[in-house]
């Protein structure tokens, strides 16, 4: 079995310092930055890069006590889930909490295809600072566990305002409290029958019985209507491929990772270098984003100007429900094996839309069916309502302990 | 066919905050190459541009000096370009959301009359690193300085309303004069902390039209920047002349050869908004503290000279272009001399004096006070004007009392009858052929003898005696 880690401390049974998470084990993607540790982000553009200083978020965690045990093998840039050992690592035991780069899902889609937790917080609660990313106004620090209160602890820690990361929004500053709210009123939760259309039978009654349990914990769900998820899908899509385009030229691969030893002048040497550096999945993604960008910038707009309509509409609808209920994936959808970006949005399809909205979301898994069929179920709440979603996945972990 | 030249200046200043756009790396790009950075600078992943206050501040200032409307809310895109200067691959300018918006300046245009020109916006940016391309040895290669890289910028973009070479010329003094009052650039072009693109397009006259332009750039002085545009506009005239279109391209000054040369102009994408990178939000408070600081500006200043001092409108302008001499104007004013007498010693000596050793007033020694004590010496005759450049020179070093320095140096002038009477005695004796010139009827022989009795006495004589004396002997 190949090595599930790009990099390992080399002290991991050193106890971490005392604090509220304490002795917790904590695996990374080599796309965090801690000081000294190598960080490619997967891609062969950062080869031999070594972070420079602590990530806001992995300075916060250590010296809360938790101990970072080592990083992953990761999808190149964080795009997807391809070739990525890190839910290994947690599903093995090795760690407790998983820190994974969430830009159309990985987290969730990570978590359900493992049983566990995961969490994506609302869009900049969590400093980026040290996080070389791709899609800045989508991509967030994910957390899964298999325990939502370790999350809580965990986003307790490492939430709240950053002077290193100045792009995080002023309702962020206060960060998250770890004491989990007792749900008092009865949360009420909405189905987007537009969301569900793509589904076959078997995930629809897969997903109808994963409602049980709030049905359990009295939680009232209704149908509601909203636009058609294509729409997310083909707004993330284009606005994600021209940011990557745009972002991803500083990975230039010259002064660092791999410089190409070709090319008769320094232009061609650094087309060489891109040409060389990419892999063949993010390649074609940034030729997208560059297409958009350079040849047809009004699609860009138009995609800006529909996310704008979208968080809106996801934000009124949440007004009128607490939260909104959908399946984490469908399992004919492997994001480990997809090779192309139409296969990757495919794994991704239904986790996006709160990336596209920033809106916090959390995947439960669903202990009570049978293996292969667990499509996870997703929880969206309310912008910085993070913590009653932590409580509703606990309560539901526990109603699930129950044998119900 | 008559045409009209349609000329639109893009003008880059750079901001003199003690610090980098978005680190605390100094931001003093000629120090020893790579010294002043920073991951941040150096745009390595995983960190944060984080927004100098001094350098929006100062931004802000210049903004209003030209007479802009900031924006409540700014923000920063990513423009693309790929470039060894700019390894990133994109720049951070303000592209949808500039600073600020629809300025003017005023200039006096070629035919006399008081001239508005309009700044479309002016938008802040980080400047890009420096390439060192050296060519000895065997293989040549390129070098990137990064000291500059992320140094504040503010790029002023005017309307396309100058018409000729004398218009863009002013436009960039006025805009020089008001920005460096504001105390947040020095605007050299010859130091480039301030740079100029042109671009010139032909129009028939009386049209309205805007046709294909033609940018040019390195232009190092503004003179340079009247010719390039004089010599684009005998070019593109030539052109339609000749039947051949106007193509849109980027042309380089050469100022040995004086003329401009096609070049390869970089590939310059779109823009995206930069999510990582704070919103400038500007409160209304905030602004005003701000232009509290705004000092009075030139023109303003200009006409007050006039309406207080009675000087003339050329005078008015020559006192106030700089604010330093602006102020020191008034102080030895202050001391109850004419101020006429003041503002053409200070346009005319002190202006020259320090151009010429390239130091402004507040670097030498020279006080207001002993300025005004200096014309005094003047004004009561005791020194001539002669002498008292001499030691307007001394002063700009010297602290040692000013009655030392005349007394010393032998500026004193002779008023002593006796002395001057020897003196004239001795120049009409020297001089006997033209004596006799001025006494057969050309009177611009006494000039003459003036400037050799002057030229004797070391340029001490007293000379209004000097002249009557010789007048009578003469006589
Ligand atoms: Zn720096």
């Amino acid at each position: 079995m190949p090595d599930l880690f790009t990099y390992r401390n080399s002290l991991p049974e050193q106890p971490g310092a005392d604090g509220p998470l304490s002795g917790m084990r904590v695996a990374v993607q080599p796309n965090l930055s801690v000081n000294g540790w190598p960080c490619n982000a997967g891609s062969h553009a950062l080869a031999g890069y070594t972070a420079l200083a602590d990530a806001t978020t992995v300075a916060r965690l250590t010296r809360s006590g938790a101990v970072l045990i080592g990083s992953s093998h990761m999808a190149e840039l964080g795009f997807g889930l391809a070739d990525d050992t890190i839910i290994q690592i947690i599903a093995d035991g090795r760690a407790e909490l998983a820190l994974i780069t969430d830009t159309m899902g990985e987290a969730r889609v990570a978590a359900s295809g493992a049983g566990l937790f995961g969490f994506k917080p609302s869009y900049g609660l969590i400093s980026r600072c040290g996080l070389m990313g791709l899609v800045p106004s989508m991509e967030c620090i994910g957390l899964v566990a298999a325990d939502p209160a370790r999350i809580g602890r965990a986003l307790a820690v490492m939430a709240g305002s950053d002077p290193d990361d100045p792009s995080m929004p002023d309702d962020c500053a206060a960060g998250f409290s770890a004491d989990l709210p007792p749900i008092t009123a009865q949360p009420t939760a909405g189905i987007v029958a537009e969301w569900l259309e793509g589904l076959n039978a078997a995930e629809r009654s897969a997903f109808e019985s994963s409602l049980a349990r709030l049905d359990a914990m009295g939680i009232a769900t209704r149908q509601v209507n909203l636009a058609p998820s294509g729409l997310f899908r083909d707004a993330h899509q284009v606005i994600a491929a021209v940011e990557a385009s745009s972002s991803a030229g500083k990975y230039d691969g010259v002064r660092y990772g791999h410089r190409s030893a070709s090319g008769k002048n320094w232009n061609e040497m650094y087309l060489n270098t891109r040409a060389e550096s990419f892999g063949p999945l993010i390649k074609p993604f940034l030729f997208q984003g560059a297409y958009f960008q350079f040849e047809n910038y009004s699609a860009f707009e138009n995609a800006c100007r529909i996310r704008g309509r979208l968080m809106r509409a996801v934000t009124d609808l949440l007004a009128q429900v607490d939260m909104l209920v959908l399946p984490t994936r469908r399992p004919a959808h492997d994001p480990g094996r997809a090779t192309t970006i139409e296969e990757t949005y495919d794994a991704f399809g239904l986790a996006l839309p709160a990336n596209l909205t920033g809106h916090p979301v959390l995947q439960v898994p669903d202990p009570t069916l049978a293996a292969g069929t667990d499509l996870g179920l997703q929880l969206i709440g309310r912008r910085l309502d993070d913590a009653r979603l932590l409580s509703i996945g606990r309560q539901m972990s526990s109603i699930a302990g129950e044998g119900c | 066919m008559k045409y009209e030249a349609v000329i639109g200046l893009e003008i880059h200043v750079q901001l003199n905050a003690a610090t980098k756009l978005f680190c605390d790396c100094p931001n003093r790009p000629g120090d020893e190459p790579n010294r002043n950075i920073c991951p941040v600078c150096l745009w390595l992943p995983g960190v944060f541009p984080q927004l100098s206050r001094e350098a929006l501040e100062k931004g802000v200032l210049a903004c209003l000096a030209l007479n802009c409307v900031i924006q409540p809310e700014s923000a920063f895109d990513q423009k693309v370009y790929y470039y060894p200067d700019l390894p990133k691959g994109y720049q951070l300018s303000q592209h949808h959301k500039p600073l600020a918006r629809n300025g003017w300046v005023d200039i006096v245009a070629a035919d006399g009359q008081v001239k508005r020109l309009r700044i479309h916006h002016v938008h802040l940016e980080e400047d890009v690193a420096k390439l060192l391309h050296e060519t000895e040895g065997r293989t040549p290669i390129s070098l990137v300085d990064f000291n500059r890289a992320g140094t504040p910028l503010i790029e002023i973009v005017s309307e396309p309303d100058m018409r000729d070479p004398h218009d863009a010329m002013e436009y960039i003094k006025a805009l020089r004069d008001q920005l460096r009052y504001t105390g947040s650039a020095e605007c050299s072009l010859e130091q480039g902390t301030l740079r100029v693109d042109a671009n010139v397009s032909l129009r028939p006259l009386g049209s309205k039209a805007l046709n294909t332009k033609v940018e040019i750039k390195n232009m190092n002085a503004i003179r340079n920047v009247g010719d390039a545009i004089a010599y684009e506009i005998t070019r593109q005239t030539e052109c339609l002349e000749k039947g051949e279109p106007i193509v849109m391209h980027t042309r380089l000054w050469d100022p040995e050869k004086k003329v401009t040369t096609p070049m390869r102009a970089k590939f310059e994408g779109p823009c995206v908004p930069d999510p990582s990178v704070a919103r400038i939000v500007i409160d209304d408070a905030w602004l005003e503290a701000v232009r509290q600081r705004l000092p009075e500006m030139p023109a303003h200043k200009a006409a007050r000279f006039m309406d207080a001092y009675a000087l003339t409108a050329e005078e008015a302008a020559a006192v106030s272009a700089e604010r330093d001499l602006s102020e020191f104007f008034e102080a030895v004013v202050a001391h109850a001399l004419p101020p006429r007498k003041v503002a053409g010693w200070i346009a005319g000596q002190l202006f020259s004096a320090l151009k010429e050793r390239n130091r402004s007033v507040g670097e030498t020694r020279l006080t207001a006070a002993r300025f005004a004590e200096l014309l005094n010496l003047v004004e009561r005759e005791v020194i001539n004007t002669q002498a008292a450049r001499e030691v307007l020179i001394r002063l700009l070093d010297s602290d040692a009392p000013l009655e030392e320095i005349v007394e010393k140096g032998g500026f004193r002038q002779i008023s002593d009858t006796t002395d001057l009477e020897a003196l004239v005695q001795r120049v009409l004796a020297d001089h006997p052929a033209d004596v006799q010139d001025f006494r057969n009827g050309n009177p611009k022989v006494l000039g003459f003898l003036m400037g050799q009795a002057m030229k004797t006495s070391q340029g001490k004589a007293n000379p209004k005696l000097l002249k009557e004396m010789l007048a009578k002997r003469l006589g």
